[in-house]
């Protein structure tokens, strides 16, 4: 049985989507047999994030109503043959899909992926409820901001008590050290002192991600990108390996170097 | 979206033009949004990425066509996709699913047509085809 893996966040845009995809092409390109889920129905980002938006033919909602089988709804990734997308529909709403069904599709897919990544909409109403309802585990994702902390907390309460999803790990996204250097914005510290979970990861901020989502790639694929290492790391993680937390002050140029040896800091 | 049609009175003579019932929808279709029609569909306006067009007939967009259509849907393979810019994610005709190549360069500043010719979907500059040339 594979393991089924929602990630979550309460507040939206603090990189659910870009996290899930990211992940995802990371396991599969260590060789692991990964499906992503689609579950934000009706606001579906995961297949353009992807580059796969054009090979779309049947989504979740065909699935589960037994339109399709679930083999013809899965799109099979360009770069990776291991890699596998469940698609939501754009044209039904939350309310086209119970947890119950959820629960059976994620059993479904488990039984033939070692890893099912359930990206989850925004909000904690019945979408969020749905995407969470077939997970065995959690990953809630956040950005340095008060607000952000604020609903992850209030997601991390809720997993834990109406599903029963005990020990969520937590990614901090788009980090930036230098602004946390100079007091300007939360660090590692100050957001693991209020989420108390433990700490799966830490992405820097990177203008690469941008770039790299409007093409429909990742950034896991880009050797060099601090962020793509990043979100390896996690992936690396997850599979139970021991990986320490990358340096982040090597961010920034040869100025960034230069003040640092100069003795500012 | 439903479509009230209403039976024209045609002068004489013209009865035979009438084919299919067709609809006129006077807008942008967005994120989202579907259209389903049992005849041809005309819309004025665009059809945005994750909007859906599906007709039993025809669809003719008076804009830009950037997201899924369906001509044909119930199996007419002679049903026609006409777009004065045509970028659809994916295009549809009767039981034929086509769509941009991946590394697709520039699509031309021009009306198009897509159809069935020798049993795959084929896009011509509009003015090259016209019917009963």
């Amino acid at each position: 049985m594979g393991e089924v893996v929602v990630i979550t966040s309460g507040k939206g845009g603090v990189g659910k989507t870009t996290a899930t995809a990211n992940i995802g092409t990371a396991l599969a390109g260590f060789g692991h047999k990964v499906v992503l889920v689609d579950a934000d129905i009706g606001l579906r980002n995961l297949d353009v994030v992807l580059g796969l938006e054009n090979r779309i033919v049947y989504h979740l909602v065909d699935v589960v109503r037994g339109r399709c089988r679930l083999r013809q709804a899965l799109i099979k990734d360009k770069r990776y043959d291991n890699l596998f997308l469940l698609p939501a529909a754009q044209t039904e709403d939350k309310t086209a899909v119970s947890p119950e069904q959820m629960r059976e599709l994620c059993q479904e897919l488990g039984e033939e992926f070692e890893w099912v990544i359930v990206d989850c909409p925004a909000g904690i109403e019945q979408g969020f409820r749905n995407a969470v309802a077939g997970a065995h585990k959690a990953i809630v994702i956040t950005t340095p901001e008060v607000s952000a902390v604020r609903d992850a907390d209030r997601v991390i309460g809720l997993l834990a008590g109406e599903f029963d999803i005990r020990d969520p790990k937590l990614i901090l996204n788009r980090i930036r050290p230098r602004m946390v250097r100079y007091g300007d914005m939360m660090s590692i510290e100050d957001v693991i002192d209020i989420l108390a979970i433990e700490l799966l990861g830490v992405i820097p901020e990177d203008e690469q991600v941008v770039v790299a989502t409007n093409r429909g790639e990742t950034v896991v694929q880009d050797p060099r990108s601090r962020s793509g290492e990043a979100f390896r790391n996690i992936a690396r993680r997850m599979k139970g390996e021991a990986v320490p937390l990358m340096n982040l002050d090597r961010e920034g140029g040869w100025v960034e170097k230069l003040r640092r040896l100069m003795g500012f800091k | 979206m439903k479509a009230e049609a209403t039976e024209l009175e045609l002068s004489h003579g013209l009865a035979h033009l009438v084919d299919d019932h067709t609809i006129l929808v006077r807008r942008t279709l967005r994120s989202g949004q579907r259209l389903c029609y049992n005849g041809n569909v005309v819309i004025l306006g665009d059809v945005n990425p994750g909007a859906e067009v599906v007709a039993a007939g025809n669809v003719i967009v008076m804009g830009v066509l950037r997201g899924v259509v369906h001509a044909g849907a119930n199996g007419n393979e002679e049903a026609v996709v006409l777009a004065f810019r045509l970028r659809p994610t994916q295009l549809r005709i009767a039981g034929h699913i086509t769509r941009p190549p991946d590394d697709e360069t520039a699509a031309p500043d021009q009306p198009e047509v897509a159809r069935i010719r020798d049993g795959v979907v084929t896009i011509e500059a509009f003015p090259g085809w016209l019917p009963g040339r």
